[in-house]
């Protein structure tokens, strides 16, 4: 039999692969997995449970100032109760960012990587998907969290006679940007979990460079470090959250740029190394 | 059909796979032979663009895999027994490779069906045996009712009965029409399965020929002999292209020449024979013999040379 008569020989029927059939797979894939879920619940645990926490402690502390008001100095921050709904942001984003780690490097582990680049050959449809589902996941739950928090704040705030609403300059614009800010981490941590594809060195470099990193900056005195800090993906980001302008600083809009192309750069890194080695 | 031309892959300056050309024709088992480390796997991973090769090209269908419209529905592979999230479902495995080409989930509970995964399908991989393992693989090759499988090592872990399942398996789907190309480094098992063989070794194809021509082809046929007078007829036979051994007492091994002629000789010279044996070669000793000098890592106990280094 010639080639061409062997080719002629069958007809493939059915459908064949289109993006949003790849969205499908990972929105499975992504919700099959107990892990996933764990990750979930305690990011919505931690952001109210710590946004719970810090409204008591405010609470606490600005009732004791105006008994003795030099205790009431370091409570003068502007920001002081409008940022209790995103207090927790911070633990927050190093469970959602390990959850985009685990997102594909648990499959590179597992082997599992071989099943989705067999059935999906050109690859960059499944990364794409994996980041869309981990996107909208990420920021919905931690807008919701986020907004949760503030719920549970409210009434503790107000015993002791302090408000909190969403009329407040910087509130609601924490709340719906913590999801923003949430889900770039997460696309940075599933960029570091194809770059490392390994899930322990991908959550090991996001840590360094969210938690680390910074701390170092700090601790190193000179103007380069203190720049270097300014554009970091966690110095730009947590600008984001904030509604004020600050000398030395990023404005949010800025700081929300960069931690933009932070994310962008990694994905990019990510999906060229992803295209081309071999798996 | 599968076509591999001058398919390599190099890994710094060891060729796993060296310039490789072969064809893979719809319709029968084609088995793909070799020792480990011959270069196997590292092939079939270059059919579905796993690995990128180093140079050479291979198709399936005329287009490289990545082309196809609908891959899984084009060519099933089961790669690794494993190359599956140890956290998921057997199920909901299948069913998100399903969801990719929207094949229905009617056809995902076929596959659990036919692969005898039923009992298990709704448990997590993590706990799943080699040999359940290498079911699920299979159950995920089949689950776009593909015209090329390509199984690689599909019964390593399986039990007797799932040895012969998958041999009636690629047999079936053979006779459909399909290319079914699968390896193993086990020659009695594709002794057994497969019509058509291409032996690798060290990245090499060694031979790719009907798998009767293999047997017949190499370790020459040779003859066994017993007489009383083994040393006469030894030299009798003494010729050029004619070996002889002598295995056991009264018992020559005789290549070179056919049983006819050795008959003749001895019946001229009034020597009594009381056996005339041609021996077959079987698959596994011309496989041996074609993989000699490839295999990668030679048992040292069978070199012998280190042990005899040992003795003072």
């Amino acid at each position: 039999m010639s080639t061409a008569a062997a080719n002629r020989a069958h007809r493939t029927v059915g459908p064949g692969l289109a993006f949003h059939r790849v969205l499908n797979s990972e929105w499975i894939k992504f919700r099959t997995l107990r892990s996933t879920l764990i990750l979930l619940a305690g990011t919505v645990l931690v952001m109210v449970g710590l946004s719970a926490l810090s409204g008591w402690g405010i609470g606490q502390a600005l009732r004791d100032a105006a008994v003795n008001p030099r205790a009431g100095a370091a409570l003068s921050q502007p920001d002081l109760l409008t940022s209790i709904p995103t207090s927790g942001v911070g633990l927050a984003q190093l469970i959602i960012g390990s959850l985009g780690v685990l997102t594909i490097a648990s499959e590179f582990s597992t082997g599992m990587i071989r099943s989705t680049f067999a059935a999906v050959p050109t690859r960059l449809p499944a990364f794409v998907a994996k980041a869309v589902v981990l996107t909208a996941v990420a920021y919905v739950v931690a807008t919701a969290s986020a907004l949760l928090s503030y719920l549970v704040a409210k009434p503790i705030l107000a015993q002791y006679s302090q408000t909190l609403s969403l009329d407040q300059a910087g509130v609601l614009q924490g709340i719906l940007l913590s999801g923003v800010y949430v889900a770039a981490v997460a696309l940075m941590g599933m960029a570091l979990g194809a770059i490392t594809r390994n899930s322990a060195g991908g959550i090991m470099s996001l840590v360094g460079l969210f938690f680390v990193a910074p701390i170092a900056l700090q601790i190193i005195p000179g103007d380069v470090v203190k720049t270097l800090n300014k554009y970091s993906p966690s110095g730009a980001g947590s600008r984001l959250l904030q509604h004020t302008t600050l000398a030395d600083q990023l404005e949010p809009w800025q700081g929300g740029l960069v931690l933009a192309a932070w994310t962008v750069a990694l994905l990019a890194a990510a999906a060229a190394l992803l295209k081309r080695r071999d798996v | 059909m599968i076509e591999a031309v001058q398919l390599a892959k190099t890994y710094g300056d060891k060729h796993a796979v060296d310039g490789v050309t072969f064809t893979v024709k719809p319709g029968v088992v084609t088995g793909f032979l070799g020792p480990n480390g011959a270069g196997k796997s590292t092939t079939m991973r270059m059919v579905l663009g796993l690995d990128r090769p180093s140079g050479g090209t291979v198709t399936v269908n005329g287009r490289a895999y990545a082309r196809h419209k609908a891959p899984l529905r084009e060519v099933g592979a089961l790669l690794d027994a494993k190359a599956v999230h140890t956290g998921r479902t057997a199920y909901n495995h299948l069913r998100a490779m399903a969801a990719t080409h929207s094949i229905p989930t009617s056809r995902v509970r076929q596959v659990i069906e036919m692969t005898g995964l039923a009992d298990v399908a709704r448990k997590r991989v993590g706990g799943f045996s080699l040999g359940m393992g290498q079911r699920l693989g299979i159950a995920g090759a089949l689950l776009g009712d593909p015209h090329t499988v390509i199984l690689d090592e599909p019964v390593n872990g399986l039990d007797p009965e799932g040895v012969v399942w998958v041999r009636n398996l690629v047999k079936y789907l053979a006779a459909e029409g399909r290319t079914v190309f699968l390896s193993s480094h086990l020659m009695s098992e594709m002794a057994q399965t497969a019509d058509h063989l291409i032996v690798i070794g060290r990245g090499r194809i060694l031979a790719d020929a009907p798998i009767a021509d293999i047997i017949n082809g190499n370790g020459a046929a040779r003859t066994r002999i017993r007489t009383e007078r083994v040393s006469d007829l030894q030299r009798l036979l003494a010729r050029d292209g004619v070996s002889v051994e002598i295995p056991e007492r009264e018992t020559l091994v005789v290549s070179g020449l056919g049983p006819k002629q050795i008959a003749a000789v001895a019946l001229e010279h009034g020597l009594l024979l009381y056996e005339l044996t041609p021996l077959q070669a079987s698959l596994e000793e011309a496989y041996m013999e074609l993989t000699k000098d490839d295999v990668e890592y030679h048992s040292l106990l069978t070199a012998g040379a280190p042990a005899e280094d040992a003795a003072p």
